[in-house]
């Protein structure tokens, strides 16, 4: 992309590519990935608790790797691949991680849950789950006011185990 | 609406570029910071984003005793390197005790250097009184609540505290910032890089507009020396420092023959304790030589009523960590 | 499904929420994730002051900005009606009433515009000028109005004044706790929308039905004109149990511009504007004998209201039901202040009184050398203290000894600083809990049909609790179907009227309703002439009927006015390990354990939920959590989820959570409610904890870490 001959313009064009489908949207160029989300894709499983990276409700992953998405902007994840909680279940059967949190009551209110569901998978994948206290510590960017936190550790507990 | 623009940089020259020929245009890299202070709590104005993200300033490198980390490495991605496990132990502690998961996984090297503090009279522009955000108009910090603020370099200016963990062990370890604009390339001591506020606050260091920190370079520990990193709150995760402190020592036959501690949650710039280091070096490792160092470190601190507290934590925080080093 | 009704053993049984595949999926909507057709979006004018007059409002730029359709304010409003006094007898200071601010981010105006990004960068243009006076911001302040007695809630029985001059042992102290704020993860949000003249909103409320009744009443339209819907409501915990005024100016919004207007409030307005916990401060006196026994209990307690607001929520309501003492007198008091309006917080009034009554009680058992467990069975209530007749269910004692028991209390040395590990001192604690009984009248429907399904509906609804789940098993075993076969509509004021999901109230009313349905059913059954085994298809086959409807209610307050026992609420006692690191001043709660009696649990894994959330929120309140009120502008100076810290999954320690007791037996279903009696005994079980592990008495909460140094 070029420099000062661009001509200035607070709208960007954008393709987002979500849960294994390509979405181009013309956005304010300020536009978060969150509100991307669920404003113009209308996937909103994925909540807004603080909009400033201080609860992980709006917790997706990015290329792989777990990120708050009130603090990207979808110009940003152009490109990228985006997985939402409405793409982790696989053939219409829900992700492991969403089952084993059921069984363990790892939720009350649900709000935080998807972003909590979302983080517990990264964790598995960073390869945290060696001890509770460990699956605690690297949690405990997902606030859960409810604090159904012991049923999360249990959940992601059993996923890991098995 | 914000009304800035949004520009990905094709390559570091029109990165620079788009920078330099506007004056309200900024870098943006993780935005972890930047898309806080400019869309959600709107204290800063840009008028373009420069989109760095993409470029191709990502990655450790060793140089002998040295590490040199590109500057859009994120903190995730630090933590993990091999080296930085074996040979700068506390750096990756303080990484890994700072933000969370997914904060660590967008926020850069780079940026986490130039992180705003996270006073909520600067983040709130309702507040009128903000030398930082507006020189002159005052601080509604010092007749407020102040917890999460500074003591170390502050005045009546400002109190405002660098939060980062991450520089408190990059600063006693003499780390170095390489900075790059259209006239070339620069390097500062990160001790020299940050600015105490004196009367203007808003020039929180010695970065250029569109000049571009591109890596950073640590020494690595010497071999024989332990490193550790104390991080005090009162939230068992997930919460900015009270006090923090990052020490690395060399003890032989009982006397400290190197040492370098680094403050965190005390200062307006990321601290480095240079007069308890030479209490340090030379002396027993005993609690009696711990405390003069901690007594050394947090000489002629400014407090309110808020803040007061923290002068005697530091110094405990200090003589904790210099013994968990030494034992 | 069976006409003779009743399958046992499916109330009780821990099955999974009903509502958990959904939640996991994403796929419950909360408000904030409807959207209308034509919906234009708003964002809220703040004051920027706490106390003095507005003197000039400049809409024009606003006005003028890309996409604002709408700048509403005090001088261009429509006049709305005065709101009623809901049923927990709080009332709401009409917004854009006048030109007075009475406390910081006082909504004074809303600003609609086709996005929300372009209604929030409006909102910022509405100059505002203002005469401002100093604020009153703390209780101390001599001039704060201070109302005396102002829930009716002082009381005498015996002669305190000569019991405690006689007493052998008299304990004497002063607790304080700070405000805090309810913090439900999800942002409160109104979506209003009006058809015709018929509104339907979508609201983040926990008392849908209260509701209700006050937007018919503001925007003079007949009651059954207006629909709230809250499905799923994002936490609240109380907050939503006020009318606040971001729903009453959304609502405004849409009828004046009659088209769907939402707003969402951000994490940052959420401490201004949906209520917290008022900060308070309590003097506790016991008089007792050597042995400990109450001859004496004398409780003060002051806490901060909103200026121009009135919320009933006393704090020494419970005292004289706590203790066997034939000398307790009570006394209460408001200060009103500039301060954000206050609201209900989990088990509000009753925590803040178990704090220093459970903290004077350990104080008390430290002067007499008795054990704090012994302690609390020496005076232990066998009777209702105050009308002297039988509780209707207690096991508070199994409470406290199944407790010591499963804490390993016995055989702990009780002096302070009796105990190292590494770098910490070692202490342990305990509380008990009385929790006062509460219900409200509830309604449902309930409709069976030749499947044999059964479809329940009440407008209550289920703010994470397990109310889907529980109604679900109540009304499976009431009429002998499965749980699947239940359908469960909830959170609709299309629906019969119910209680606000709040006071541990809502489970108790819902169930007897349900049980009175399901009788009512029974007896259309009987008139139906069914057999013995018949399933309900082949009987509304028979009968040529496609379904049953009935109707059923339940007035558990009322029934309890004559009733001869005294009914109970809950009770709990708390174990709390403690390790301070001294040095550092740094407090983590070791383990916990929480016994609880609240009668007959329905859902034993919900209920474990519930108790568990309950003690993690009692950690907070213990060691983090505090609102900070700039003290020059009444500002909420902490306000974000990084400076108003609420715990972390990494601050909960080993919870062990057991329930005792038996079916309660006043209300019919046997329970007594459990949404708020879990965090009750959690911080003074801290704060006794941490005496006994350093030797120092904090009776200030938050026992953050710079009060230990």
């Amino acid at each position: 992309m070029s420099s000062a001959t661009t001509a200035r313009s607070t709208q960007v064009t954008v393709e987002l590519r979500v849960n294994g489908r390509t979405y181009p949207v013309r956005l304010d160029s300020t536009t978060t990935l969150l509100d991307a989300l669920r404003d113009e894709l209308h996937l909103t499983g994925t909540k807004k608790g603080c909009d400033q990276g201080a609860c992980g409700a709006c917790t997706v992953l990015r290329d792989g790797k777990r990120i708050v998405s009130c603090l990207a902007l979808a110009a940003q994840c152009d490109g990228s691949e985006i997985t939402t909680i409405e793409g982790l279940a696989e053939d219409g059967h829900p992700h492991p991680m969403q089952e084993a949190f059921v069984r363990h009551d790892a939720l009350q209110c649900g709000y935080c849950t998807t972003g909590q569901v979302m983080s517990a998978v990264a964790l598995l994948r960073e390869g945290r789950t060696g001890s509770d206290d460990e699956i605690r510590e690297f949690m405990s960017g997902n606030l859960c006011r409810c604090a159904a936190y012991p049923n999360i550790v249990a959940a992601i507990r059993e996923v890991a185990d098995s | 609406m914000t009304d800035i623009e949004y520009v990905r940089a094709a390559d570091q020259g029109s990165a620079l570029a788009l920078v330099a020929e506007d004056p309200d245009a900024v870098f943006l890299a993780g935005g972890t910071t930047e898309l806080d202070l400019a869309l959600k709590d709107q204290v800063v104005h840009p008028s373009r984003f420069v989109d760095i993200g993409r470029l191709p300033l990502r990655g450790v490198t060793r140089d002998g005793d040295r590490l040199r980390v590109a500057a859009l490495t994120t903190m995730e991605e630090l933590a993990a390197d091999p080296t930085v496990r074996e040979r700068l132990p506390f750096v990756r502690e303080a990484l890994l005790l700072g933000a969370s998961t997914q904060l660590r996984n967008m926020a850069t090297i780079g940026g986490n250097l130039l992180q705003r503090t996270r006073c909520r009279y600067f983040r709130d522009p309702d507040v009128g009184a903000c030398n930082k955000r507006d020189p002159g108009s005052g601080c509604a910090a010092i007749e407020g609540v102040a917890r999460m603020h500074a003591i170390l370099g502050a005045g009546p200016s400002c109190i405002a505290l660098h939060a980062s963990d991450l520089c408190v062990p990059l600063v006693a370890m003499d780390a170095e910032v390489e900075l790059l604009d259209a006239d070339g390339t620069r390097t500062v001591p990160l001790t020299e890089f940050y600015r105490t506020p004196g009367d203007r606050p808003d020039v929180e260091n010695v970065l250029r507009h569109g000049e571009l920190v591109t890596h950073v370079q640590v020494p690595l520990l010497p071999d024989g020396a332990r490193s550790g990193y104390l991080k005090v709150r009162d939230r068992t995760s997930y919460e900015f420092a009270t006090t923090s402190a990052g020490a690395a020592v060399t003890v032989e036959d009982g006397t400290i023959t190197w040492a370098k501690l680094g403050l965190g949650g005390v200062g307006t710039m990321p601290w480095r304790a240079w007069e308890a280091e030479s209490v340090l070096v030379g002396a027993p490792a005993s609690e009696r030589t711990f405390r003069a160092a901690a007594e050394a470190a947090i000489r002629d601190p400014f407090t309110v009523p808020g803040t007061a507290f923290k002068v005697e934590l530091a110094k405990r925080t200090i003589v904790r960590i210099l013994r968990t080093v030494t034992s | 499904m069976t006409a003779t009704l009743a399958k046992e053993n499916v109330i009780g049984r821990p099955i999974d929420r009903i509502d958990g595949r959904r939640k996991v999926a994403g796929a419950a909507p909360y408000p904030s994730d409807f959207d209308l057709p034509g919906q234009v979006h708003a964002a809220l004018v703040s004051s920027t002051i706490a106390a003095g007059r507005i003197t000039r409002i400049d809409r024009s730029k606003a006005e003028a900005a890309p996409g604002v359709l709408r700048v509403l304010t005090y001088d261009n409003a429509p006049t709305l009606t005065d709101p009623p006094q809901n049923a927990l007898g709080s009332t709401m200071r009409r917004p854009l009433r006048d030109d007075r601010i009475l406390h910081y981010g006082q909504h004074i105006g809303i600003v609609v515009a086709n996005t929300r990004a372009q209604a929030v960068a409006a909102a910022r243009l509405v100059e505002i000028e203002y005469a401002e006076e100093e604020p009153v911001l703390d209780i101390d302040d001599p001039r704060a109005a201070v109302e005396d007695n102002p829930f009716g809630m002082a009381s005498s029985r015996g002669d305190v004044p000569a019991a405690l001059a006689a007493a052998d042992v008299t304990v004497d102290g002063t607790y304080t706790i700070g405000a805090e704020a309810n913090s439900p993860m999800g942002l409160f949000t109104t979506v209003a929308s009006w058809q015709g003249g018929r509104l339907v909103v979508h609201d983040t409320t926990q008392a849908p039905s209260f509701l209700r009744v006050a937007l018919a009443v503001m925007f003079e339209v007949p009651e059954e004109n207006v629909r709230v819907l809250i499905p799923f409501l994002g936490g609240g915990f109380g907050a939503g149990l006020r009318l606040w005024s971001h729903t009453v100016l959304t609502t405004l919004a849409a009828r004046v511009l009659d088209r769907p207007v939402k707003l969402v409030l951000s994490r940052p307005q959420m401490f201004h504007s949906v209520g917290h916990r008022a900060a308070s401060r309590q003097r506790v006196q016991l008089g007792a004998d050597r042995d400990g026994r109450l001859t004496a209990i004398d409780h003060d307690a002051i806490a901060a209201n909103g200026l121009g607001d009135h919320l009933p929520s006393p704090i020494v309501a419970v005292t004289p039901s706590t203790y066997a003492c034939d000398n307790v007198a009570t006394h209460e008091r408001r200060a009103h202040l500039n301060i954000p309006f206050t609201g209900f917080m989990r088990a509000p009034g009753a925590i803040e009184a178990h704090f220093a009554l459970e903290s004077a009680l350990d104080e008390l058992a430290d002067q007499t050398g008795v054990d704090p467990v012994e302690l609390r069975l020496r005076n232990y209530a066998e009777v209702h203290p105050v009308s002297g007749k039988p509780w209707s269910s207690k096991a508070l004692r199994d409470c406290l000894e199944v407790g010591s028991e499963r804490f390993g209390w016995p055989g702990r040395d009780p002096a302070p600083r009796s105990t190292h590990d590494g770098d910490q001192l070692v202490g342990q604690g305990m509380a008990s809990a009385t929790f006062e009984f509460y219900a409200l009248p509830c309604t449902v429907r309930l409709v069976v049909d030749r499947r044999g399904n059964a479809t329940v509906r009440t407008a209550g609804t289920d703010i994470g609790t397990g109310t889907y789940t529980i109604t679900a098993q109540l009304t499976a075993e009431l009429l002998g179907i499965d749980v699947d076969q239940v359908r469960v509509v909830i959170g609709d004021t299309d629906q019969p009227p119910a209680p606000q999901s709040g006071g541990s109230g809502l489970a108790g009313a819902l169930g007897a309703a349900i049980q009175d349905a399901a009788s009512e059913l029974a007896d259309q059954l009987a008139r139906l002439d069914g057999h013995p085994g018949e399933s309900f298809a082949s009987l509304l086959d028979r009968h040529g009927l496609d379904e049953l409807e009935v109707t059923g209610y339940s007035d558990l307050a009322g029934a309890a006015t004559h009733a001869d026992v005294a009914p109970a609420g809950a009770f709990a006692a708390a174990f709390a390990e403690v390790g301070v690191d001294e040095d550092l001043g740094l407090i983590r709660v070791r383990r916990l354990v929480s016994v609880i009696d609240g009668g007959r649990v329905f859902n034993a894994k919900t209920a474990r939920s519930q108790a568990i959330g309950g003690a993690v929120m009692g950690i907070g309140m213990a060691m983090l959590e505090e609102l900070a009120y700039d003290p020059n502008t009444g500002r909420v100076a902490n306000g974000t989820f990084g400076d108003y810290l609420v715990p972390v999954n990494r601050d909960v320690p080993d919870l062990d959570i057991t329930f005792v007791g038996e079916p309660d037996t006043f209300n019919p279903t046997g329970s007594k409610g459990l949404g708020e009696i879990g965090i009750v005994s959690i911080a003074p079980a801290i704060a006794n904890a941490v005496y006994h592990a350093t030797g120092r008495r904090i009776r200030d909460l938050p026992i953050t870490l710079d009060k230990m140094l």
